[in-house]
């Protein structure tokens, strides 16, 4: 009995190694969350679960174009193949379904799948509504009155009030299979651990907060998406350093954001780092209360100019893309503004001194701050070079450092809540992706906090004025001017204290072939080889 | 034996008892609300009332105690807020892992640790006592958690030796009694044994050096008795002290490897705790914190039982 | 015995005669270790709380062209830290909050916990088993357990710190403080005083204290360094002291990723940490023997 218990041993063992030799074609990579990210559909842990759980496993009706690292992604046809607006009633969209698509369970997918799912996040009382998925989904997409299948490949969806950034909500919600949910008792926890959507991985094993296993989903309707590896390995990897260690000692192939300091040692050993411009920003988010000093536009423009941003770089590796607006440089929506965001001290001071400040006169302010936070890059020495930046202007910053957690609260709450304790600003870096994201809710007047993320109250007619034309321009070649002159009164009236804008570093061994960085938050994992 | 066995129990009842409303107090003293971790930053009051009325977050407080007791004696103790999977079924796979890497750890440090203190207490006031000495008191002075970092570096990055991280090439659940695995388990074990190395040399080294001084040693001695047969006679003396420290170490290691698991990334309850405490995931923490407790009650009433069993003055007292 | 001008709140030496401590005193003088030990503490703390008149650099001041200089450049020392922060400074400034937090709660604990222990020993009954079933609960958690749970869930920060470890030594030095007063109250000479017509807090603070608070001195010096380790590993795990605050642990966890630029450096603020607790477990220990009490 002993022997034989022996002699399996050794065959697993065998086993092991041989499937280790022959997997030559996989790729293990270590992510900066600390779980695996929600595997039923809508995915939690922000960016990074979409990145990796949602459009692997998943597809939306529309998507976003990641095969180019050299221009900032579009919309692109996902499970729709086109989609439009009725010429009489601006209020109701038609959605043409792509056909022949079926989800990993091999069930096909139509129209009544959409209203399924769009059932499962906004319909409480429906039988498949999940409130994990619900959390994560349902404030994506507010415009959303009603939906119908008109048949098998057509789909209405009525919104609210005209919205033209309707394309753009749809890209979050993602496609899971009835069929499967069903075959898994109605229960999504039992959904969890074998999932099925219709997107190019399928997702094989899951072993929470440790590890899940793809593979590629040899149907998938798109070709040139099929994945060519054998496997992809998701590892959450939360400490920076066991990432580092991980990598460097050849235990994952790939990590997100490897710590700056630790990029020398990685590019020595002949690891290469991937980054690129992508739709982010690090700014000081502002207080237009009244009796915020920066209601004044001489101070916003001063303290903009006042900022060495170059000068960040050591601190970051240089992986950084340095401010010129609140989008970043390449953005298709960044216009031509006429203000000019860069170091210039003497311009900044002339600015101070006509607002009525001076060596003998600071400023004094007080800004929130967080010692960390997802995406906020390194807060405390940013923000203390900043600060160190503002006090060759006069303006003197005091710091109210919170935890992130609390910070979130803070943001929520708005600046005239008192908890904030009168902070003239917030340090949030921001996805800024989309119309909505990237520019509408921060300055919406409807939009001002707690009601919505407008944290520091501002309101303008004219800002208000191109809102309201993003959402009734219809036309997407249109639409996108008005989003340019949108990013262009930004910019023209400082909004922000706008610092820099991160560019998504990640480190991988040189093995890893083929991995085009779209200028996106979410990348194609499709075109990925591993050269032995 | 067996009656003291259930006074010892009885006893244990009050104290778990406690544990319990302890645990359940972690989670009102913590400030912030619980849910602001796993929502999307910008949902609304309304969904965030919805979401926290799914947790049971808007009952009053004594109702959610006695939910959660009521619960906890059925086994069920509660979801996780940042996953939704069930607290127990995530405890306790969590659990066995630290178990692992506690008890091989142990078996590091209790054998290692035993030798050399039996070495300094038998030769005591010599060269290899001070050696032992010293070598024992650096074990219990430095910082664990950054010798492990600097383990890593040397036998992970830099000599590409051992594995840096996880608990094997497939996760903890397919672990298997393999060099694939075991190799695994090397630098967290080694770095979490060096503490109960010092320890329990310092421990074996005054109990062999007290007895030894001891009238009844010199007894035997005078009667005659070889050094063998009155080493023999010292370790058994020695043993039920040892053992209760050995005990209390054991508890310590399960306890205390969440420094060791964050560096390691060790999938054990620690690492549970750690990710608990930075997601603000309360049930998760409520739940750990309690089965490590109850488990170290548990180790204690082993070892009480235990010492009673080899040594039946204790008893009586 | 002179009673006469003791107090033995303040002063802790009551009823030993002043010919015993100064026979430890002797004993720990005559120690090289021990005094090795005593002058590098002493140092330490001394730099630490006279950090400000020793002429370094502003701790918190950095200079992001100047990060992580190593070993040994010129104005700096021992090198700057990942924001450009002199190390030298920083490690002695440092000194400060990790001693703070490495000693106080063990302060605290003691006083709070020979109090509750003197009582339960002393007074015994229903109050005795009051306060030692409330100690057995707490008692029942591993201590790093227990310190990271209440700092967990309290959060970061200094206060919250010291609440967390104060808590944390409580029970075993409460323990310790019952069983070694039971012992005492069982002698002769306090059933004589009492027989006198003493008031209990008389007797207490007369004959009790002062036989029971030398071992329970000594347990709690022994505390000592793993308080520090503890302390300083809240902090190395983000629930301890908060950046930008130097903290040896909080210094070791935020120079982590400096470790493949400049090992040395990363490893300073660990080594303190290791000097430190090295140092205060040699000096108990000499203490120990030279008061000659057993395990």
């Amino acid at each position: 009995m002993l022997r034989l218990k022996a002699g399996i041993a050794a065959l697993a063992v065998a086993a092991t190694m041989a499937s280790a030799a022959w997997a030559q074609g996989t790729l293990r990579i270590g992510m900066t969350a600390a779980d695996i990210p929600l595997t039923t559909g809508q995915t939690d842990q922000g960016g990074e679960g979409m990145r990796f759980m949602g459009y692997t496993v998943y597809d939306s009706l529309i998507e976003w174009d990641l095969t180019s690292a050299d221009k900032p992604s579009v919309l692109i046809p996902g499970l729709a193949t086109e989609w439009s607006v009725d010429a009489e009633d601006k209020t109701k969209w038609i959605f043409k379904l792509r056909e022949g698509v079926t989800f990993h369970d091999g069930a096909p997918f139509t129209a009544a799948d959409v209203v399924w799912n769009l059932d499962k996040i906004l319909v409480e009382s429906s039988e498949q509504y999940d409130p994990r998925q619900a959390a994560q989904g349902k404030s994506r997409i507010p415009a959303v009155a009603s939906y119908k299948a008109i048949d098998d490949y057509t789909l209405e969806i009525v919104t609210k009030e005209p919205d033209a950034t309707l394309p753009y909500q749809m890209t979050w919600i993602l496609m899971s299979s009835k069929a499967n949910w069903e075959a898994m008792d109605k229960d999504w926890e039992k959904v969890a651990g074998s999932p099925s959507g219709t997107g190019p991985w399928k997702l094989e094993t899951f072993v929470p907060r440790e590890r899940a296993e793809m593979v590629p989903f040899a149907d998938y309707w798109d070709e040139t998406r099929i994945p060519k590896l054998d496997k992809m390995v998701l590892i959450p990897l939360p400490e920076p350093n066991a990432r580092s260690a991980a990598l460097l000692s050849g235990q994952v192939d790939w990590i997100e954001a490897p710590a700056p300091d630790t990029i020398p040692a990685m590019e020595g050993n002949g690891f290469v780092i991937s980054s690129n411009a992508y739709p982010h920003n690090w700014t000081w988010h502002l207080s237009r209360l009244e009796g915020s000093p920066w209601n004044d536009i001489r101070v916003r423009k001063a303290a903009n100019l006042a900022i060495d941003r170059e000068g960040m770089m050591p601190l970051l590796g240089g992986l950084m893309v340095p401010a010129k607006g609140f989008l970043p440089p390449s953005s298709q929506w960044f216009g031509n503004p006429t203000f000019e965001v860069k170091y210039d001290l003497d311009a900044a001071k002339a600015l101070m001194e006509e607002a009525g400040f001076g060596p003998d006169n600071h400023l004094k302010v007080k800004a929130l701050i967080s010692p960390s936070g997802s995406g906020q890059m390194l807060p405390l020495p940013m923000n203390e070079y900043v600060q160190q930046s503002l006090a060759e202007i006069w303006i003197d910053v005091e710091f109210m450092v919170v935890e992130w957690n609390q910070m979130i609260n803070l943001w929520r709450a708005g600046a005239a809540d008192p908890s904030v304790d009168g902070a003239m600003s917030i340090n949030f870096t921001y996805f800024i992706q989309d119309p909505f994201t990237g520019l509408i809710r921060h300055l919406d007047e409807n939009l001002i906090a707690p009601n919505g993320t407008n944290w520091g109250h501002y309101s303008d007619p004219e800002m208000q004025e191109l809102f309201k034309q993003i959402k009734t321009t219809f036309d997407p070649e249109a639409q996108d001017e008005v989003l340019r002159k949108t990013h262009e009164k930004y910019v023209d009236d400082a909004l922000f204290l706008m610092v820099t804008h991160d560019v998504a570093p990640r480190a991988m061994a040189p093995k890893v072939k083929g991995f085009v960085q779209a200028q996106n938050w979410y990348q194609n994992f499709s075109s990925i080889t591993i050269e032995e | 034996m067996l009656s003291y066995f259930f006074r010892r129990l009885l006893l244990v009842l009050p104290v778990a008892f406690g544990v319990s409303v302890i645990c359940f107090m972690l989670v009102q003293i913590a400030p912030g609300d619980p849910l602001t971790a796993i929502m999307p930053v910008d949902a609304t009051a309304e969904e965030q009332a919805a979401m926290r009325a799914a947790y049971g977050l808007d009952k009053p407080l004594p109702v959610q105690y006695a939910i959660w007791i009521g619960n906890l004696a059925q086994g069920d103790m509660g979801k996780s807020i940042a996953t939704g999977r069930p607290v127990a079924q995530e405890v306790f796979g969590a659990v066995q892992n630290s178990l692992l890497l506690a008890v091989s750890a142990a078996v590091i440090a209790f054998p290692i640790g035993i030798f050399l203190g039996f070495l300094a207490g038998y030769f005591r006031d010599t060269l290899l006592d001070r050696a032992v000495t010293a070598l024992s008191i650096t074990g219990v002075s430095v910082p664990n958690y950054w010798l492990g970092i600097v383990l890593v570096i040397i036998f992970s990055v830099n000599l590409g030796w051992l594995p840096s991280m996880g608990a094997g090439p497939g996760g903890s659940q397919s672990w298997e009694w393999d060099w694939l695995h075991m190799r695994h388990l090397i630098l967290p074990a080694v770095t979490l044994a060096v503490v109960p190395i010092g320890i329990v040399a310092r421990t074996v080294r005054a109990l062999a050096g007290d007895i030894l001084t001891m009238d009844f040693v010199q007894a035997l001695y005078a009667k005659g008795m070889s050094r063998g047969d009155v080493l023999r006679h010292v370790a058994r003396n020695a043993a039920s002290t040892a053992l209760s420290v050995m005990g209390l170490q054991l508890g310590y290691l399960l306890g205390g490897s969440i420094l060791i698991e964050t560096v390691f990334n060790w999938p054990g309850s620690g690492f549970l705790l750690s990710n608990a405490i930075f997601q603000r995931d309360l049930p998760l923490l409520q739940g750990t914190i309690l089965i490590l407790a109850l488990f170290f009650v548990a180790m204690n009433l082993i070892v009480d039982v235990a010492q009673a069993a080899i040594d039946p003055r204790i008893k009586r007292s | 015995m002179a009673l006469a001008e003791t107090d033995a709140m303040q002063g802790g030496k009551t009823e030993k005669p002043q010919g015993y401590w100064a026979g430890v005193g002797a004993r720990v003088v005559r120690d090289p270790v021990s005094m090795i030990c005593l002058v590098v503490v002493l140092l330490l703390i001394l730099s630490a709380i006279f950090a400000p008149y020793l002429g370094l650099p502003d701790p918190y001041k950095g200079s992001m062209i100047a990060r992580l200089k190593p070993l040994g450049t010129e104005g700096h020392l021992l090198g700057t830290d990942e924001q450009g922060r002199d190390m030298l400074a920083r490690l002695i400034y440092g000194g400060r909050l990790t001693l703070f937090i490495g000693l106080m709660p063990v302060v605290l604990a003691f006083f709070i916990g020979s109090a509750l222990g003197i009582v339960a020993g002393y007074v015994g009954g229903m109050t005795n088993t009051i306060i030692m079933r409330v100690v057995d609960v707490f008692f029942a958690f591993p201590s790093v357990l227990l310190a990271i749970a209440i700092s967990g869930a309290l959060g970061a920060g200094i206060v919250n710190s010291l609440v967390s470890l104060t808590i944390v030594f409580i029970p075993p030095i409460t323990r310790v403080a019952e069983a070694v007063t039971s012992g005492v109250r069982a002698l002769d000479y306090i059933d004589a005083a009492r027989a006198t017509g003493a008031s209990a807090l008389t007797v207490i603070r007369v004959h009790v204290i002062g036989n029971v608070l030398s071992p329970i001195f000594v347990y709690a010096t022994s505390l000592t360094s793993v308080c520090m380790i503890l302390a300083a590993g809240l902090s190395f795990l983000g629930i301890g002291v908060r950046p930008p605050e130097p903290e040896w642990g909080l210094m070791l966890n935020t120079l982590r990723s400096a470790i493949y630029i400049n090992p040395w450096l990363s490893a300073l603020p660990g080594v303190m940490i290791f000097i430190t607790s090295l140092c205060l477990n040699l000096l108990s220990d000499g203490l120990r023997s030279a008061m000659n009490v057993r395990d």
